[in-house]
């Protein structure tokens, strides 16, 4: 190849783009799809004393359709997951829409504060809310002091765990919206108000609408680990709390029955998947104002 | 700008801001109350003591165990921003066929649960690959959520970014490595910043994907999560607040920074 040629190659923009979002598709393929494409082989094959047989059959999923404690499992983490996302959502947006509008320069810390609890890890984190929830914790002694018992629904019940869960994935939410918004031109609602439209109804057909795929991210980023999340249940919900994930972990710890632990696994990722099937259904690209950027 | 809603809204939004903080430290604050208290069980009427912090510079373990994390935490960032930068900016810059492609390759880590990237590798890496846990694996495996995460925020960032600056340069003959280095990156480096920070975290402290693909390697989640038998040590109470003070100085620089306008952090207006 002479060396014009190759000149040539490298500057076309197939070749460039190749290059930068090569690596990173690759890496994806290959540490993300080739693993969630193994479990789905394990899923069909077959688990004895620890050790994983490739004889082919269906009584993974059998058991787990079949099963009723997985079915209670599984709705229980269903419906956790969509309330957190729900409650994270309606506690989220103002937030993110106070920190991207009237954050001033300070917006990147603001949110940078959302985001350290993260330095201390989650046990702990979980650990210091049953600390301050629990029979012997903060609020409970706090209210004690004013003769009020112990607030009973704060104790090991699924209602402490959905709280533990918002606390561990609001700022998903709020980092999500706040990206949407800091995109978002707030001079529309300027002239929104020119033209006589109210706050609320400026919001409900410009801000909602145009932000809306950030949102949806945000949704996802929720729902979806709240709907595999184990830990949190474990030592906040108490025994009404059992969740699917926990389950899964049980299969591939204690129990070690890899394949209907990669069947359950494989049933968690297609309920994702449905999941965010029907959130994309309702992204309108043309509506969204993120494909005059895109399409630049 | 201001104006648009009426003030009382506004306030409200801010004592919500204000409040999510106090719910949010809450438990950050109390890990660093109990880290000082003489009993962790049983912290309340305050009893004060350091033996807690004697205890974690006594012990090996926890020192381990904090560097693993800090080796994990950063070669996951490092492989996750620079992954990212070069996704983001060919998505955002060429047009391709296989851009739709790469950007679902790119989001997709986002829509599949720790869990189920923990379980996933630690299958695939001990049956099919045949490997016991390690770091490398387990770098690569944070790396996943982390790349997406990363992807998210630059993209995001570089939506606005305008590509002519760069034209410009290489019309000078600057070649793409330098134009980068000279143009690009003086004016995106917050954003890269803010998503290597983010994908730090993730990894940093990661339990779910860390602890299918480390093995016996101690990381400071996994650490946690084995002491949980006997009752969480109060070493790790004092090694969280000992990480949560470092944290606090840097945000206080941070704040001192943008305070005097020393360092904008991309933010301009």
């Amino acid at each position: 190849m002479s060396a014009r040629r190759r000149a040539g190659l490298t500057h076309r923009p197939q070749f460039r783009f190749a290059c930068l979002a090569g690596p990173g598709a690759v890496f994806i393929v290959v540490a993300l799809l080739l693993p969630l494409l193994s479990i789905v082989v394990f899923s069909f094959w077959r688990t004895q004393s620890y050790e994983l047989y490739a004889d082919w059959n269906l009584n993974n999923y059998r058991s787990l359709l079949s099963e009723p404690a997985y079915r209670i499992f599984f709705l229980r983490s269903l419906a956790t997951a969509a309330l957190v996302s729900l409650v994270c959502l309606a506690f989220g947006w103002p937030v993110s829409y106070f920190i991207a509008k009237h954050g001033g320069r300070y917006r990147l810390l603001l949110v940078l504060l959302l985001a350290a609890p993260f330095f201390t890890g989650v046990i702990l984190r979980v650990t210091a809310l049953q600390g301050l929830f629990g029979p012997i914790g903060l609020v409970n002694m706090a209210l004690a002091v004013f003769g009020i018992g112990p607030v009973g629904v704060l104790m090991y019940t699924p209602f402490a765990a959905g709280l533990g869960l918002v606390y561990l994935f609001i700022p998903f939410m709020v980092t999500a919206i706040y990206l949407s918004l800091v995109n978002f031109n707030f001079e529309l609602l300027e002239v929104a108000k020119i033209n006589g439209a109210r706050p609320w109804r400026a919001f409900v057909e410009i801000t909602w609408p145009l932000n809306w795929i950030g949102t949806a991210i945000g949704l996802v980023l929720v729902f979806i680990p709240c709907l595999a999340s184990a830990v949190t249940q474990r030592f906040l919900g108490g025994p009404q709390a059992t969740s699917f994930g926990m389950s899964i972990g049980q299969q591939f710890g204690e129990t070690g029955t890899w394949a209907l632990g990669s069947a359950m696994g494989v049933f968690l990722f297609l309920a994702s998947l449905v999941v965010i099937l029907v959130v994309r259904r309702t992204i309108d690209l043309k509506r969204s104002g993120f494909t005059g950027a895109l399409g630049a | 700008m201001r104006g648009a809603q009426p003030r009382g809204a506004v306030i409200a939004m801010g004592a919500l801001l204000i409040g999510l903080y106090v719910f949010l430290y809450a438990p950050i604050f109390y890990v660093i109350y109990t880290s000082f208290a003489a009993d962790i069980v049983w912290p309340f009427p305050p009893a004060f003591s350091v033996s807690s912090y004697v205890d974690l510079f006594d012990s090996s373990l926890y020192g381990e165990a904090l560097s693993n994390s800090l080796v994990l935490g950063l070669g996951s960032a490092l492989l996750s921003t620079v992954l990212a930068t070069g996704g983001a900016i060919g998505v955002l810059r060429y047009r391709s066929r296989w851009r739709g492609l790469a950007l679902l390759l790119f989001l997709a880590p986002l829509f599949v649960a720790d869990l189920l990237i923990g379980i996933s590798t630690l299958a695939f890496n001990a049956r099919v690959l045949d490997l016991p846990g390690n770091m490398y694996s387990a770098i690569a495996a944070n790396a996943i959520p982390g790349t997406a995460f990363a992807f998210l925020i630059i993209l995001s960032q570089l939506v606005r970014y305008d590509w002519a600056m760069d034209d410009a340069a290489m019309v000078f003959g600057a070649g793409p490595l330098r134009c980068f280095l000279e143009i690009t990156l003086p004016i995106i480096w917050p954003c890269l910043f803010g998503a290597f920070l983010i994908s730090f975290i993730l990894a940093f402290n990661n339990l779910e994907i860390s602890f299918y693909n480390l093995g016996a390697i101690p990381t400071l989640p996994s650490v946690a999560w084995g002491s949980l038998r006997f009752g969480l040590g109060p070493e790790l109470f004092a090694m969280a607040a000992l990480v949560n003070f470092i944290v606090f100085a840097i945000f206080a620089v941070m704040y001192v920074l943008m305070r005097y306008r020393i360092v904008q952090f991309g933010y301009r207006g």
